[in-house]
């Protein structure tokens, strides 16, 4: 592969494999499964916050002509969580329901009306317990535990101390500490939730299809509830409308309607509507941050003290992470000599949180790339100049003894900053509009997976017959990621052959191997690198195949569409004739490729170390344009500039597209997301309330591919769907106090909080006024 | 949940026959492009037993000019009546409004008399059954607290119809039908200060047509929401302003978004005969702070929707005073 | 999806459904997006949400794009409905679907049918739109993957080939 930076950018991309069916309207998503025979699933939720079960009784709603199945928590007594030392909650409420929509019961009926019917007889009282919506409520001394391992209500304290905080602070020319907090959002997926699940008693084998991002982690699952054996039990990805985390978790109505499935004997489809969508949540919770950053006249960082407090909902679903993400992907994108960071994790009376696009990173990010740019302000220093002082040198190891073997983000800084024109526009903007930057990374996958089995990280099957066609098989779900697509040219690339040849079979346990799912970023480089390991052992059979058919040497054999001896054309093979050749004796070929993190990837010896480990970072810079109108509040982005240095670009297209993509969702966050309740109810739980930013006000984003081409990578990848996420919302931040001078301390962005923050400034210039006319 | 209550079509040929059947069936609604009530009826908001279906009635379906004015029937889409070009001749307020409602699909299926008639929006009332039944349902829905304001006894759900403020700003009638045939009045008076009733409409009638005066003044239309579409609208301001050497010949003002009904500012006419100075533009601002009621109905705060229809206000009507169309930043605000 | 009480009444439907007539006894209160996917098959319909909020349903009812989640059947009698499978031509993929999957307009491919309608229904009315007019036109179909860079390019590049 060239090592021309530009070149990711000239490359053209291919166009995702599975691309027709999608505009064509083929592509059958979960909901668009053949359903005609299967009954209809529903769940009864908590209309209650917090309280104990007192009475739960189905049995008028069995009584309900054509009701199949109803199921409570008696039916499911073990627990379930994405955490094997977290499993803390039941698919189906035992004992006490904890936030309102809680699952509690469910019906199986033969049709929607009935099954309605019979929710409406299932009758429900609990005593009620006092329910807490935010952290502090949950906190406060005296505040009765949600779950009684977990005094005052932390999941998990996390304090980590790295280098000599103190002296840091000492030799520091400005100390500044902030107080940001981010709302909490979701990841409004434009699918919503669905999944069809066929038991059959005489077999005993459960079928699940799913929108799952991780068919594994589902797999087991469902054997753990069901108490089946994992060999009993098949779980198939159809088409996947969007994840971005939300299915990543084991969700609580997967396990529903496989107990459903079996308590009905058939088939159950189940489709959560969009409000259940936001019941069911998972996502990027509200956080408080309060920071606190040194920094030498030059802009070199000195010390940085970070606290942390994350309300994670009632459950812990994935909070360990990411209370431990938030805090060690404070490093891995600058050089920083000392870091202490304390974090909580809370437990509050509303839907549980998970994980995210940029799971942990965002809001620590965001308040990290705000407060450098005030700080830069206060010395007189340029943004960019801020971030330039403090670059890392790879190959390196930060503190928490992450390794970085590939940095692009100086160049990521000269990219955005020379196509924005940054130097000559900067501080030159007319009033109202303004330009702000900022940084960010994410992980190439987690180096160490949640389930440790010792197993390699990841594994791919390339099997070759007699019709020469290739076919990958990979448990990695396609969730409109293009992962698919990768794993196509991954193979198609290493052996030389063209696209059209390969095939990609993935996410059906029972025929792809297993993998360890689409979440933190990790396919492309795991998956990617154990297709390419494949190839290389299918292309070692097929080179050997040609040497014996060509009478040549091994080592002089091109492998391709036609086989040749060195660069030589007079004797050349079609694939098809050396497939012929390889088939012989041996019949078949099905070769195994597996990627495995080295140990030295795998994080520090802390505890919580192994969290933030991978074996690349993606590194973005972008610049934003705003134009904030002072009357209403409404702030326009009229430009971003993003660049992102993935590694190497394998399929081009496709990177852009992840780059905008991820860009966009920052700007979702920044300016227009959160979600709000009012006593645990959702007053969002709408796409006309939760405000996902429609095509009218979404700017032009203009994107350069950066490679800076890691030595791990597959042909020099890394991660590029998550990294320029985190950039956003600080850079609107950054872009919005350069244009009116205010700094927004709360996110999202929105015309309210604005106006709200210039009525506040004229109230203290009034006074001000006022004070020196008094004196 | 989203399952579609029970109901009976019916499909009506003329006013006539839509009456009747009205009459006929107490449980009955109309129903015209359906993108409000059919998302209500999903939400188990209301369960009529017959929908009356305005939409196959061609008298409704108008837009007509003359020396009298303009007369726009009620079945007229909104997507049409953005595209009109007597509206964008004449009527700039009704056009700005029609552009800015919902999104293309929307405009498309809705109508003038549907947006007209539209119900009130509170956050605790646009919510599914499930919700409002674990919240204790409402004043406005059978319930009997408001949870805006425990204390009182209305509902103040907003009146959130972009249509409506153009439409007063322009001194606009509405044609009325009933069983007792036809009756003309003010558009104002259709609605009252009362989130739970907001429509002075009799049960069996229906608004048939909407009528703009000749001659209007230039007008403008504008409101805030965070999106740049399918919002509707925190607050929105319609100025009609007529000019004559200088001074203020006639001022109207109009507002929707910030009370359960759509309202004529009033106050104006002490501006009639001044420049459109800055004293001028403040004392409008005051005038809108004073009169709009913004509860805690929306997800945005009741202070900022204040605020922000007093901006738009003194903004539109600036525009409009110094004779040029309102800027880029003012089209920015959408 | 949506299943119809036996109680409720039904009336005949006749409509041109992707160019054919067809005739189906549909319940007075079904939605035309259950109709469209349970009745007549076409699953290239989507559904995003609970009523008029993401445009994922979006269909051409006599040309025109609207969400089929808050329509009901019935008023489509003897119309014209067009949907995404539709588009297709002696099993060619139309100029839409052809430049969305070749510049990556869809990603998950969700919102895509309902985009494409929208964007199909521009293009017949409008056949060389500028990008703020695409913008404006797409503006009711929600996509959370692709922050609509590569969807504009998409529509843009169909108006550019020769229908
Ligand atoms: C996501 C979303 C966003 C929206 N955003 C906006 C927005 O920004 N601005 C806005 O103004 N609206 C908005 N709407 C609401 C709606 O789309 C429009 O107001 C539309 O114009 C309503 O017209 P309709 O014909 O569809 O009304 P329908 O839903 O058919 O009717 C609405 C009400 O009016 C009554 N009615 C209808 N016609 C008559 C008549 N002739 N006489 C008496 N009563 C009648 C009906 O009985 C019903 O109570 C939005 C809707 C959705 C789903
Ligand atoms: S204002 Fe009060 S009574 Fe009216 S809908 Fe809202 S909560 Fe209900
Ligand atoms: S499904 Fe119709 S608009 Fe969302
Ligand atoms: S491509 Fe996934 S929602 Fe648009």
């Amino acid at each position: 592969m060239s090592a021309d930076p530009t070149a990711g950018a000239k490359r053209p991309g291919v166009p995702l494999i599975d691309g027709i069916e999608k505009v064509t309207g083929r592509a059958r998503y979960t909901a668009d499964l053949m359903h005609a025979d299967a009954l209809v699933g529903r769940i009864f939720r908590s209309p209650f916050s917090h309280g104990e079960i007192v009475r739960l009784d189905v049995s008028k709603a069995r009584a309900v002509e054509g009701v199949a199945g109803i199921v409570t928590g008696t039916d499911c007594p073990h627990g379930y969580g994405v955490l094997p030392v977290a499993m803390n909650e039941y698919p189906l409420a035992r004992g006490r329901v904890r936030y309102r929509g809680e699952p509690v019961a469910a019906v199986a009926a033969i049709d929607a009306k009935t099954a309605e019917q019979a929710l409406e007889l299932i009758e429900f009282e609990v005593r009620e317990l006092p329910a807490y919506y935010t952290s502090e409520e949950a906190r406060a001394p005296g505040a009765i535990p949600l779950h009684d391992d977990k005094p005052g209500n932390l999941e998990r304290e996390v304090h980590h101390h790295f280098g000599d905080v103190s002296r840091g602070f000492a030799e520091a020319d400005l100390v500044r500490e902030e107080r940001i907090s981010c709302a909490e959002i979701n990841h409004a997926q434009i699918e919503p939730h669905a999944c069809l699940a066929d038991y059959d008693p005489m077999s005993g084998r459960l079928t699940m299809q799913s929108v799952s991002q991780v068919g594994y982690y589902l797999h087991l699952m469902l054997a753990r509830c069901l108490e089946m054996d994992t060999s009993r039990i098949r779980v198939v990805k159809p088409f996947i409308g969007g994840g971005f985390g939300a299915r990543v978790e084991v969700l609580n109505f997967e396990i529903v309607t496989a107990l459903l499935a079996r308590a009905a004997s058939g088939k159950v489809m189940m489709q959560l509507t969009r409000e259940e969508n936001f019941l069911t949540h998972r996502a990027r919770p509200q956080t408080d941050i309060r920071l606190k950053l040194g920094m030498r006249r030059d802009g070199r960082i000195t010390a940085c003290d970070c606290e942390v407090v994350q309300r994670g909902g009632a459950y812990a679903g994935y909070g360990i992470v990411t209370i431990l993400y938030a805090g060690a992907l404070l490093q891995g994108l600058y050089d920083i000599p000392s870091i202490k960071y304390d974090g909580y994790r809370v437990y509050a009376n509303l839907p549980p949180c998970g994980a995210m696009r940029g799971h942990g990173s965002v809001n620590t990010r965001h308040a990290f790339e705000c407060l450098l740019d005030r700080m830069a302000r206060d010395l007189g220093l340029d943004p960019f100049a801020v971030r330039r002082a403090n670059l890392l040198r790879a190959p390196t190891r930060t503190l928490n003894d992450l390794m970085v073997n590939s940095y692009g983000l100086e160049e990521c800084l000269e990219r955005v900053e020379s196509a924005s024109k940054w130097r000559a526009r900067i501080g030159k903007l007319p009033r109202g509009k303004g330009l702000g930057m900022a940084c960010s990374h994410y992980v190439s996958g987690a180096a160490k997976p949640i389930h440790w089995t010792g197993e390699p990280h990841a594994a791919v099957n390339v099997r070759l017959d007699f019709d020469g066609g290739i076919t990958a098989l990979t448990g990695a779900a396609d969730i409109g990621q293009g992962s698919s697509t990768m794993v196509a040219i991954a193979v198609a690339e290493t052996l030389g052959v063209s696209i059209e040849r390969v095939r990609v079979v993935a996410a059906d346990s029972m025929v792809t191997p297993k993998d360890n799912g689409a979440y933190s970023s990790r396919i492309t480089f795991m998956v990617g690198n154990a297709a390419i390991d494949a190839a290389r052992k299918l292309k070692a059979i097929l080179i050997e195949a040609a040497a014996r058919k060509l009478e040549a040497r091994p080592e002089d054999i091109e492998c391709g569409e036609a086989f040749r001896v060195g660069h030589g054309a007079q004797s050349s093979l079609p694939f098809a004739e050396i497939v012929k050749e390889a088939l012989v004796d041996r019949g078949p070929i099905t070769v195994s490729g597996a990627f495995t993190c080295p140990p030295e990837a795998q994080g520090g010896k802390h505890r919580g170390g192994a969290v933030g480990s991978t074996m690349g970072f993606s590194y973005a810079a972008q610049v934003v344009e705003v134009d904030v109108d002072e009357a209403t509040g409404v702030v326009r982005v009229d430009k971003v500039w993003a660049a992102l240095d993935c590694g190497h670009a394998i399929n081009p297209l496709a990177v852009e597209g992840q780059i905008e993509g991820s860009v966009w969702m920052g700007m979702g966050q920044a300016l227009s997301e959160e979600t709000r309740y009012v006593e645990g109810l959702p007053l969002h739980a709408s796409l006309l309330e939760y405000r996902v930013p429609t095509s009218a006000e979404s700017p032009a984003i203009e994107v350069q591919i950066v490679e800076s081409h890691d030595p791990y990578g597959p042909f020099g990848a890394k991660e590029a769907s998550e990294g320029a996420l985190a950039g956003f919302p600080p850079a609107l931040v950054n872009a919005v106090a350069n244009a009116i001078g205010i700094d927004m301390d709360e996110l999202p962005v929105t015309p309210d909080r604005i106006v709200e923050a210039l009525v506040e400034r004229r109230r203290r210039a009034r006074l001000a006024t006022a004070q020196r006319a008094a004196s | 949940m989203t399952l579609m209550p029970e109901f009976e079509l019916a499909r009506p040929r003329d006013v006539g026959e839509a009456i009747a059947a009205r009459h006929e069936h107490a449980g009955s609604r109309f129903i015209a492009g359906g993108t409000d009530l059919l998302v209500q009826l999903r939400h188990g908001i209301d369960r009529p037993d017959v929908l009356i279906d305005l939409s196959a009635i061609e008298e409704l379906g108008k837009i007509t000019s003359g020396p009298g004015g303009a007369r726009i029937g009620a079945g007229v889409s909104i997507a049409a009546l953005a595209r009109d070009a007597t509206m964008a001749a004449n009527y700039r307020a009704v056009k700005e409004a029609a552009e800015m409602i919902a999104a293309p699909g929307h405009r498309a299926m809705g109508t003038v008399g549907g947006n007209l008639c539209l119900d009130t929006r509170c956050i605790f009332y646009n919510q599914s059954e499930w919700w409002r039944r674990a919240n204790g349902y409402c004043l406005k829905h059978r319930g009997d607290v408001c949870h805006v304001a425990p204390q009182g006894q209305r509902c103040h759900a907003a009146f959130a119809g972009d249509l409506a403020p153009a439409l007063l700003a322009l001194g606009a009638e509405v044609e009325i039908a009933g069983t007792k045939g036809r009756r003309r009045m003010p558009l104002g008076d259709l609605y009252v200060e009362d989130g739970r009733a907001h429509l002075t409409l009799s049960e069996h009638e229906l608004v048939v047509a909407a009528h703009l005066p000749p001659d209007p003044p230039p007008s403008a239309y504008s409101k805030v929401c965070v999106r740049g579409a399918i919002d509707y609208p925190l607050a929105g301001v319609a100025v009609a302003l007529g000019m004559n050497e200088g001074v203020v010949k006639s001022l109207q003002i109009a507002l929707t978004g910030t009370n359960s009904r759509p309202f004529v500012l009033s106050g104006t006419d002490a501006m009639v005969g001044r420049p459109i100075d800055e004293a001028a533009l403040q004392a409008i601002e005051r005038l809108v702070q004073k009169q709009v009621q913004p509860m805690r109905t929306t997800n945005a705060s009741a202070h900022y929707r204040r605020l922000a229809a007093a901006a738009l206000a003194r903004r539109l009507t600036a525009a409009l005073g110094i004779g040029s169309r309102p800027d880029a930043a003012v089209s920015a605000v959408r | 999806m949506q299943t119809q009480s036996p109680r409720s009444r039904k009336r005949l439907l006749k409509l041109k459904l992707n160019g054919r007539w067809r005739e189906d006894a549909v319940a007075e209160n079904q939605l035309l997006v259950d109709y469209l996917r349970d009745v007549a098959g076409l699953t290239g319909v989507k559904t995003g949400c609970d009523g008029g909020e993401c445009g994922a349903c979006t269909v051409l009812v006599d040309g025109e794009a609207v969400p089929s989640c808050i329509t009901l059947a019935a008023r489509c009698h003897e119309q014209s409905v067009e949907t995404i499978e539709g588009l297709i031509q002696q099993g060619r993929p139309n100029r839409l679907q052809r430049s969305f999957h070749e510049k990556l307009g869809a990603q998950c491919g969700f919102c895509t049918p309902g985009m494409i309608m929208a964007a199909e229904a521009l293009l017949r009315r409008n056949p060389h739109p500028n990008d703020g007019e695409i913008r404006l036109a797409l503006s009711g179909n929600l996509c959370r993957c692709t922050g609509y860079i590569k969807i504009i390019e998409s529509v843009r590049t169909a108006a550019e080939t020769p229908a």
